[in-house]
């Protein structure tokens, strides 16, 4: 099945994320949104309506965006419109999956020298541009980019793990 | 995608706080739903923002001088994040002109009198000076029975306090 070069089991959590993005990763709904942006890109590969396999990712995202507002406009005709509360995705794992990426995340962050997590607070939590955290901090780019970069590689393994042990793809 | 970095880890941070403009956000969901990499690297900075968790202090800026704020009432005791929060905030930070408003602090042992020396070390070191205004009065006492208070200045106005940097 030609699918532009993509596998169902690599778009599946990918597409899921942005739905859960949109809709709320606690709407009972996601699967189902899920599963039908999923038959409509298959059908339209078949049918040969993907017509430039370089803008898969785009073609994708549409058909997804169209399902999640045929979704909402049902809602709201079927009854007023509930308030999308879009929660943290880890709402979603089960308990233990929670609670092993929780340890692990602790363990990783105990880990951070000082330095580093005022980096990585200043860019994630306080937003603030690279040159006031340069500034703030006294480091160079190139340091910022290895602190930022090393932090990274940390917690991608610690999802990769999760991943494979069913945890953070498990919502 | 953008081959920087740095500049992917804007696009993610932005994306993640739903900070992202309509084009930006299509044009970097588009991207992920196809690229692996982009997608694990989005998983990984929400978990380090998991690590995070919510700022616990605040740091704002008065020409040359950092004010350290407890955003939440806060204990500087060695059972509580809020000491290890404000050493890393310090330490980790190249100001040398620091005014900790100890306001929200209900209470201080030997562990948070420890981190305020530590700090007061790092900043004398860097040829700065670190202030304290606001203890509360548990707080004050203590401060002033270990004799803190001789060594770190210590204000209850924070103009003055401001005043007495320059």
């Amino acid at each position: 099945m030609n699918l532009a070069g993509l596998e169902i089991e690599q778009i599946e959590p990918r597409l899921r994320y942005k739905v859960g993005y949109e809709v709320g990763f606690a709407c009972p709904d996601v699967d189902d949104l899920v599963q039908e942006s999923l038959r409509r890109f298959v059908d339209a590969c078949l049918s040969e309506k993907l017509r430039d396999p370089e803008a898969a990712g785009a073609f994708l995202n549409g058909i997804c965006r169209n399902v999640i507002l045929e979704y909402r406009r049902r809602l709201h005709r079927d009854g007023p419109m509930p308030e999308v509360e879009p929660d943290q995705p880890m709402k979603g794992l089960s308990h233990a999956g929670l609670f092993e990426l929780r340890e692990a995340i602790e363990a990783a962050m105990k880990q951070l020298a000082p330095r580093d997590a005022v980096v990585l607070r200043a860019f994630y939590i306080e937003e603030r541009s690279v040159e006031q955290i340069l500034e703030m901090t006294g480091l160079t780019l190139t340091n910022f980019r290895v602190v930022l970069c090393r932090a990274k590689e940390k917690f991608r393994r610690i999802y990769s793990s999760s991943v494979k042990s069913g945890g953070a793809s498990g919502h | 995608m953008d081959a920087d970095p740095i500049r992917r880890e804007q696009t993610i941070a932005q994306y993640l706080a739903r900070k992202l403009d309509e084009k930006a956000r299509d044009a970097f969901e588009s991207h992920y739903l196809v690229c692996q990499d982009c997608f694990e690297e989005l998983r990984a900075a929400e978990l380090v923002i998991a690590g995070l968790g919510p700022a616990a202090i605040e740091c704002t800026s008065h020409s040359d001088i950092t004010v350290v704020r407890f955003k939440e009432s806060a204990e500087l005791t060695a059972a509580s994040s809020s000491l290890s929060n404000l050493l890393n905030t310090l330490e980790g930070r190249s100001d040398t002109k620091v005014l900790i408003d100890l306001s929200r602090v209900s209470r201080i042992d030997s562990a948070g009198l420890g981190m305020l020396m530590r700090c007061y070390t790092h900043t004398v070191r860097k040829a700065g000076a670190l202030k304290l205004v606001h203890p509360a009065a548990q707080v004050k006492r203590v401060l002033s029975m270990t004799r803190i208070d001789s060594v770190v200045p210590t204000f209850d106005d924070e103009n003055a306090a401001l005043q007495s940097f320059r």
